[in-house]
């Protein structure tokens, strides 16, 4: 009797193995997945887009039943943490780039590879743009799939422009024109010169990642174990901050405060993600004249914007469900999902068939010109690269930290804070 | 023989003698227990993890670092800032929230009993004001632009104080508004205080012919210590823990990490990052440092206080 039961499990245990290996070609019986999502978690601003692509999704796959779970994006990493450590049934979510390494080897996120059929994988991968899915890669393996996402772009009030005898036809697009320009503002009107979404808890290092890297600095090198922000290049950039912000150029007030300022015109020039643009053109409208470029580069150097937003890792165990939620991952990002998340949320698409083709957004495009400085970016993408090992997070507070002191603060050494943070950070490395 | 009818007397006298013994022990062991359980348990488990690097997943190792989450921390320019920004608050909370309302306690005293209701009322009301819903409130009264305060200092013709976005300023806007919330309770102390004084003590003082400060200062003073020294002590422990809603809500520790206190910080490495080690180190840090604060201010509180016995 024993010898069979020890064979039957150890041949479970393989069986378990090579389904893990394996998911099933479809889905026939019955299946519940979870789906943990922000912008379910957003009143106004994506939840009902997401809900009804929920419902169209379950409506083409009546044998898959999608349960969304609502959570905000600072959250997000957090709560399917507490989840996984309670037990729950995680199997689909909505992860932002900056907790991906944290997702992918603390938490246990699938790389695609492991779990999709090579060939299946390849052909849903056809005709999404490379850099999006470079995004969601770590080592050259995918553990997100690329979602939502936006870029950095310039916002500024073209009526401010005009009033202090700038071209707005010929916005900035270098640091050194930015100074130029918000130098005329600063001494022609009471307006904020330039706002942004650079510092704040919320912030993060994304911004800045981007800010750093167009000047060929960096905030950690390409393999991840060396902090770069106190390197020459990046110095030169934060100094370059610091320039703006002693020349009154460049301010330091909270995120919400510096959001609320441009949607009500009192701000000329705002960098900060297009995910914004929504709340921005409901300020702007009747009030002002909104406009947007791209992300402005140090001199000849073109600039190298990197994303914010988020990408879709499955972490289900159960074959049939990791095929549900492959499943539910193909449709939102699919030339269909793409168009409802595009037009009705606001994010980017990652298929350029959605804006080229009269079949979907194409018209739409053509009516909405602020996307495209966004769109343009699309093309150059850098990856948000998030800091690795368990102190990910305290490695960029700390770094971001001492970025806001060097720019904002009383205290000249650039340098000198840099460098203690640099050495403190690279100390906090796996 | 004699032995068998000795036991059964001595029997019932032992047991009560045993139950004279544990029966005070069981009654208290229910309150012991929940000490244990809820208290000191985790305050050893705390200790124990602030030694490991675990990020709460039971999947994940639990990694024994040392001192390192403690090197970590102490070597965090934040970490001393916080500290540092934690002796302002308490700093700034002392006149607001003992020196002011013993005034007011003493002042009010004299009023006739409606109006010197009606006057304690108005002070108390703060005090009922949920925190988040008083921070949303300073929030828009603070406003540079478009809040009633810097309307008032602009009608006065001065420029736009940014009261919640200047380093230098900020972390004294937030202790006045833990502050003023506080201000009512401490009145409401104070004055329960105030009035339990014998009446007999002052009429007799002022047959004497002392004037109102002489029996402040001789009379009053003395016999309020008790209640000044424990709103004081209050304050201390607990202050820089009152003003955590402010802080969250208005600066999120910010700009420059100048409102940013050590609650604030044990709560940002906790929940921020769920790095177990980090927020168990800090709170061992603040634990011990707390502790002997209070051992000192208990010492002094015995010390200074005067009882009319």
């Amino acid at each position: 009797m024993k010898p069979i039961v020890v064979s039957a499990a150890l041949a479970g245990l393989t069986l378990g193995a090579a389904q893990a290996q394996t998911m099933p070609a479809e889905i026939t019986e019955p299946v519940t997945i979870t789906w943990y999502n922000y912008n379910l978690a957003s009143a106004g601003n994506g939840a009902d887009a997401t809900r009804h692509l929920i419902d169209l999704f379950e409506a083409a796959h009546p044998n898959i039943h999608v349960e969304g779970v609502p959570v905000p994006p600072q959250n997000i990493t957090t709560r399917v943490q507490a989840d996984l450590v309670a037990g729950q049934q995680v199997d689909l979510v909505q992860v932002t780039f900056n907790a991906l390494g944290f997702a992918a080897e603390a938490l246990g996120a699938h790389a695609l590879e492991d779990i999709v059929p090579a060939a299946e994988l390849a052909a849903n991968f056809e005709g999404m743009v490379q850099n999006g899915l470079d995004l969601g890669r770590i080592d050259g393996r995918t553990y997100a799939l690329a979602y939502t996402f936006s870029t950095p772009v310039l916002y500024y009030n073209a009526d401010i422009f005009r009033q202090v005898g700038l071209d707005p036809e010929n916005p900035p697009q270098t640091w050194a024109q930015i100074a130029e320009a918000g130098r005329v503002i600063r001494d022609h009107s009471d307006h904020i010169p330039l706002a942004s979404g650079m510092f704040g808890p919320s912030a993060g290092d994304w911004l800045m990642q981007g800010v750093l890297r167009s000047n060929n600095g960096g905030v950690i090198n390409a393999d991840r174990t060396a902090m770069t922000f106190a390197d020459p290049a990046s110095l030169e950039a934060v100094q370059m901050l610091r320039d703006l912000a002693q020349e009154g150029i460049l301010v330091n007030l909270d995120v919400t405060s510096q959001l609320e300022s441009m949607a009500a015109g009192n701000a000329a020039m705002y960098l900060q993600t297009s995910a914004v643009q929504g709340y921005l053109i409901r300020g702007a409208e009747g009030n002002y004249d909104l406009r947007a470029t791209t992300m402005p580069g140090f001199g000849d150097l073109r600039p190298r914007p990197n994303n914010s937003g988020s990408g879709l890792a499955i972490f289900s165990q159960d074959p049939a469900r990791q095929r549900a939620a492959w499943e539910l991952m193909k449709f939102v990002t699919s030339n269909e999902g793409y168009t409802i998340i595009t037009r009705d949320i606001g994010y980017l698409p990652l298929r350029m068939a959605v804006v080229e083709s009269p079949e979907y957004l194409a018209g739409w495009v053509s009516e909405h010109p602020l996307l495209q400085p966004n769109l343009q970016q699309l093309s150059y993408l850098e990856p948000w690269t998030p800091m690795p090992g368990p102190n990910y997070v305290q490695i960029a507070t700390t770094m971001m930290d001492a970025i806001e002191m060097a720019v904002f603060g009383d205290n000249d050494d650039v340098a000198g804070i840099l460098t203690a943070a640099q050495t403190q950070t690279q100390g906090l490395l796996p | 023989m004699s032995l068998a009818s000795v036991a059964p007397r001595h029997g019932p006298n032992r047991w009560s003698r045993l139950n004279r013994l544990v029966r005070p022990y069981l009654y208290i062991l229910p309150a012991i227990a929940t000490f244990v359980i809820w208290i000191y348990e985790p305050l050893a488990r705390a200790f124990v993890l602030s030694f490991q690097q675990w990020n709460l997943m039971p999947t994940a190792p639990r990694r024994w670092v040392g001192l390192e989450n403690y090197e970590n921390i102490l070597a965090l320019p934040r970490f001393w800032q916080a500290l540092e920004n934690t002796g302002l608050y308490l700093l700034g909370l002392l006149p607001m929230a003992v020196l002011l309302p013993l005034a007011i306690a003493i002042f009010t005293q004299d009023l006739s009993g409606r109006t010197r209701n009606l006057y304690r009322a108005l002070i108390f009301v703060p005090m009922i004001v949920p925190p988040v819903v008083a921070a949303a409130v300073w929030r828009w009264m603070l406003d540079p632009h478009n809040g009633i305060v810097n309307g008032a200092i602009g009608a006065l013709g001065g420029d736009p104080v940014r009261f919640l976005s200047d380093p230098h300023l900020a972390l004294w806007t937030i202790t006045f508004i833990t502050g003023w919330k506080l201000m009512g309770f401490s009145t409401l102390v104070l004055s329960a205080a105030n009035a339990s004084i014998d009446g007999s003590l002052i009429e007799a003082a002022r047959l004497d012919g002392a004037s109102t400060w002489e029996i402040v200062r001789d009379i009053r003073l003395p016999l309020l210590s008790p209640a000044i020294l424990l709103l004081v002590l209050m304050v201390i422990l607990l202050g820089a823990q009152w003003s955590f809603s402010y802080i969250h809500v208005l600066t999120e520790g910010g700009p420059l990490g100048s409102t940013t206190n050590i609650y604030y910080l044990l709560w940002q490495f906790g929940f921020g990052s769920l790095s177990v080690g980090w927020s168990s180190a800090s709170a061992v840090i603040l634990f011990v440092g707390f502790s002997l604060i209070a051992a000192l201010l208990f010492w002094l509180k015995a010390k200074l206080s005067f009882h009319d016995d």
